[in-house]
Formats: structure tokens, sequence, C-alpha cells
């Protein structure tokens, strides 16, 4: 049974919006977003920081949920998946993914997504090893990185000759 | 079933000073565990390797992630993330092998979150920081409800897992003491998958010279080939005096690889292992004394 005395507050931002959450200490990160915040969209792969399907940004950088306590995101800026697209307009980071096909069964493809969103937004001109080198800690079963590479390139490309930037 | 496991600890705390932090750690004994990034203590938690009562986590203590340059060397707060310490433009020269430790652990989203304190304190033989961190000559700097007190990284680690802080120590920060002229220091990380996996070895080295080219100090340390990251003095005593030769260099190489007590675990066996120290302290000496000649 749980015992609500022991409960932490903790006041954040989540795609935007302030949240307070009234939780228990012992939650991650991944866990509160899907179970509380019904935030489905980051995935929950192997759990122990090796996949990365886990994926957020924290303050514009990427992290991985499974391996952080709900109260390490105190004070902080979180995106998810759900929070990167301006309403129905996809990020280009998105678009670019839909557009070379770099998805097969699409549960890597969040984390891939937020990694790659990092990777610019740290390096706004990151080169195909860089790239690759930024996207060592995401993991995918189907495709090979190929296609995963060529969008985030192509991303970069459009975001470079500005196409609807989007400040995450 | 992985969804179904849950930690359980009973409080959080979130101290805003040393001072609290000390007394809440000396309150809680044994129950209780120092959150840094997490990247080790959450997925151990949840392992349960470890059950504990209480998490004091060090995220709200500011100083504790200070980089200060001062005159007798660099202070490199225990919070430092190892993003940061990968790009810290103050780690020149000599100290850069401590930003190549730093970038060689694990993936963007790791290091962005994890910190130097933590990968030191974890202290796992294969930690990537480590042996950088030991040819740097790193002093800890300790703080307790006994007050502050210094050790050498290298005695800082008793066993896998093992350090000599107290129950109610932390580490605070590292200082790296000045480098000489013309020192060159190299670490290079063996794995299968690059940065992603964990080290089958580590190998750093640190090379001075005098101005006759001769050897006036190395430094040698290796990972994931002990229950500790470890010198190699018998090298280090074989190589001083001397004009390096490709010749010096492997039979240094040599005694390395005979010093370490590697296990086979999924990794690499244990012969595996005796062998690669030798090609990598090889290689590590060779670049190291090809900065030196060059800083
Ligand atoms: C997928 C994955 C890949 C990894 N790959 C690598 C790798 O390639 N190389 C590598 O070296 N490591 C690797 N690690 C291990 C880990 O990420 C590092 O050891 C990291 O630096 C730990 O830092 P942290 O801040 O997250 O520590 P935490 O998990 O917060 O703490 C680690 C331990 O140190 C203690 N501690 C932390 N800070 C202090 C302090 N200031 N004073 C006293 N005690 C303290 C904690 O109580 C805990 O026991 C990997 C981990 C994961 C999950």
């Amino acid at each position: 049974m749980q015992n609500k005395s022991n409960f932490i507050k903790v006041d954040c931002e989540v795609n935007g919006k302030p949240v307070s959450l009234h939780v228990s200490p012992d939650q991650t990160v991944v866990d509160v977003l899907r179970n509380e915040l019904g935030l489905t969209g980051t995935k929950k792969g192997c759990d122990d920081g090796n996949c990365g399907a886990c994926t957020i940004l924290l303050d514009g950088k990427a992290a991985k949920s499974c391996s952080m306590l709900i109260g390490q995101v105190r004070n902080k800026k979180i995106t998810t998946i759900e929070g990167v697209s301006n309403g129905e307009i996809l990020h280009p980071m998105q678009q670019a993914f839909i557009d070379t096909f770099a998805i097969q069964c699409g549960f890597c493809t969040p984390g891939m997504i937020l990694s790659g969103i990092a990777i610019l937004n740290e390096n706004p001109d990151a080169d195909e090893e860089e790239i690759r080198e930024g996207l060592h800690g995401n993991l995918c079963r189907c495709t090979g990185y190929v296609k995963i590479v060529e969008a985030v390139e192509i991303a970069r490309d459009r975001m470079n000759a500005g196409g609807a930037k989007n400040e995450i | 079933m992985l969804g179904v496991q849950k930690m359980k600890f009973n409080s959080y705390h979130e101290p805003e000073t040393i001072e609290e932090c000390i007394q809440i750690l000396d309150e809680q004994g044994a129950d209780a565990k120092i959150l840094a990034g997490g990247t080790d203590l959450v997925i151990r938690m949840r392992s349960r390797v470890f059950k504990l009562k209480a998490v004091v986590s060090l995220n709200a203590i500011p100083e504790l992630s200070e980089v200060t340059l001062k005159e007798d060397g660099l202070y490199i707060g225990a919070m430092a993330r190892l993003m940061d310490v990968s790009k810290l433009e103050l780690l020149t020269d000599a100290w850069e092998i401590v930003k190549t430790g730093a970038g060689n652990v694990s993936s963007m989203q790791v290091r962005n979150i994890a910190t130097l304190g933590g990968n030191t304190c974890n202290a796992s033989p294969s930690a990537d920081t480590v042996p950088s961190l030991v040819v740097s000559g790193a002093i800890a700097n300790i703080i307790g409800k006994n007050g502050p007190r210094s050790v050498l990284l290298e005695d800082f680690f008793t066993g896998p897992g093992k350090t000599v802080l107290a129950k109610d120590e932390i580490l605070v920060s590292f200082k790296l003491p000045n480098y000489a002229d013309k020192t060159g220091a190299v670490y290079k990380k063996y794995s299968i998958r690059g940065d992603t996996d964990i080290a089958i070895i580590g190998v750093a080295g640190k090379i001075t010279l005098n101005a006759q080219g001769e050897v006036v100090d190395v430094k040698i340390a290796l990972g994931g080939v002990a229950p500790t990251v470890m010198r190699v003095p018998k090298a280090e005593a074989f190589l001083t005096g001397k004009k390096l030769t490709d010749q010096l260099i492997e039979e240094a190489a040599v005694i390395a690889s005979e010093s370490c007590t590697p296990i086979t675990d999924a990794r690499a066996t244990k012969e595996y292992r005796t062998e690669m120290v030798r090609v990598w302290v090889r290689h590590v000496l060779t670049d190291a004394a090809q900065e030196a000649q060059k800083n």
C-alpha cells in the first residue's frame, strides 16, 4: 500500500505547461510521464538506460527518463514527443522522419526524434559523423540507422534553410 | 516481469547546503544513498542491488558543480556533468585527457545527466574518467561531519563499488594539480561498440620529458583489469630517466600486461584483456610521448 505521507511535490514544466506533481519519490520520470500524465509517447524499452526509447529533453538537452528519479526534474523544462509539433504542424524533424521513411515498428522513433532535435540544438550544422555519435544512445532494431541519419540530415538542412524552426 | 519491478524507499531529501546534506546523511546512516545524476544509482535500485530507505540528492547544492582555476590547479566540482567536462575549455594540453575520459562515457543522454563525482564514487573498475584523473594526479576533496579531508584519487578506491568515503561523507571536488611543461597525456578506451559500451579495458598514460628528451615522470593507469583502477609502478620505474624508443615502450607494455589481474566476464576473457593491455599501453605511451614533445 502506498503511504502518501512521503510523497513529494515537484513543480516543473511539461511541453510548455506548468505542472505541479504530488508523487511518490521512488518513481522514475518515464513512469510519471506515462502513468500520471498519460504521455505514453515516451516509450519504456529496456528500462536500464541502454536503449534510448525513453529519451526526453530536459532544458533542451537529451536525457534518458528511465534512469532519473522524478525529484530530478524539479524546476526543469521537459519536452516529450507530444510537445514537439506546433499544433497540427509537425516539427521539421518529425516531417523528415516521415519523408525518408525512417520508421518501421516505430517504438524507437519518439526517442530518435528527440535525440535528433537535441543534436541540432547543440550543433545546428552537425555532420553525418556527429549525428551518428549523437544517436549512439538510441537503439533501433528494425531499420538499421541509414534512414534515421538521413532524416536528421534532411531536418538539419531544412531548418538551416529557414524552414519552420521550432524552438524547444 | 520488468514492468512490475519497483524500487521502494521512504524519503527523498534535497538539501540546499553541504552542511544540511551531511547532517541528513549522518542521521540516516547506512540506509541512505547519495543521488548525483542517478544513471548508476537508479538502475541499481530498480534491479534491487541496493535496498535503501532514503535518497539524498546533491542536485540542489550549486557549489558542487563549480569549476575554478586556482594557483595550485584546477578544481572541478563533483556534480559537474560529464557533457560539460568533456567540453571544458579550462582543460588544456595535458589536462585534455580528463575531457577525453568524460567524453568516452556512454551516450549524449547519459553524459548530459551523469556527473564526474558519480563516475568516481560508483567505483567501477572500468569507469572511464578515473584512469585519466589518476594519471593527472587528481586529489579528491571530501567533506563529512568531522570536517574536510583530501585523498589522492588512486587511494580513494578500496574495491569494486567501494571507496574510502564514510556514510556521512561526500565527494566535493577534484583538484587537478598543475602540469609541467613537455607533458603529454592520453586515454584510450577499448570497447566493442565505441562509447556506448562499457570498456573492455581503458588505458591512460602521462609522460613528462626534460630538455634532453628523457622521461622525468611517467604514470600509467589501467581500467577494467583489476578490482580498482590500478597504476603500474614497475613499468613506470622502468621508463623513468630513459629516452623512449619503440623497444622500451614495448617492454613497458609487457610489464603492464604482466602486472594486471583481469577477470573473465561477458565482455572479454582474462587472457584477452591481458593481451589488450600490452597493445593499448603501447599505443597510449607512443601517443603520449609525441604529445609531450609538442607541449
Ligand atoms: C547505459 C549506460 C551506459 C554507461 N556507460 C558507461 C561508460 O561507458 N563508462 C562509464 O564509465 N560509465 C558508464 N555508465 C555508468 C554511469 O553512467 C557513470 O558511472 C556515471 O558517471 C555515474 O554518474 P551519476 O552522476 O549518474 O552517478 P549516480 O548514479 O548518481 O551515483 C553513482 C554512485 O556514486 C555515489 N555518489 C555520487 N556522487 C557522489 C558524491 N559527490 N559523493 C559521494 N557519493 C556520491 C552514489 O551514491 C552512487 O552510489 C553507464 C551507465 C548506463 C546506464
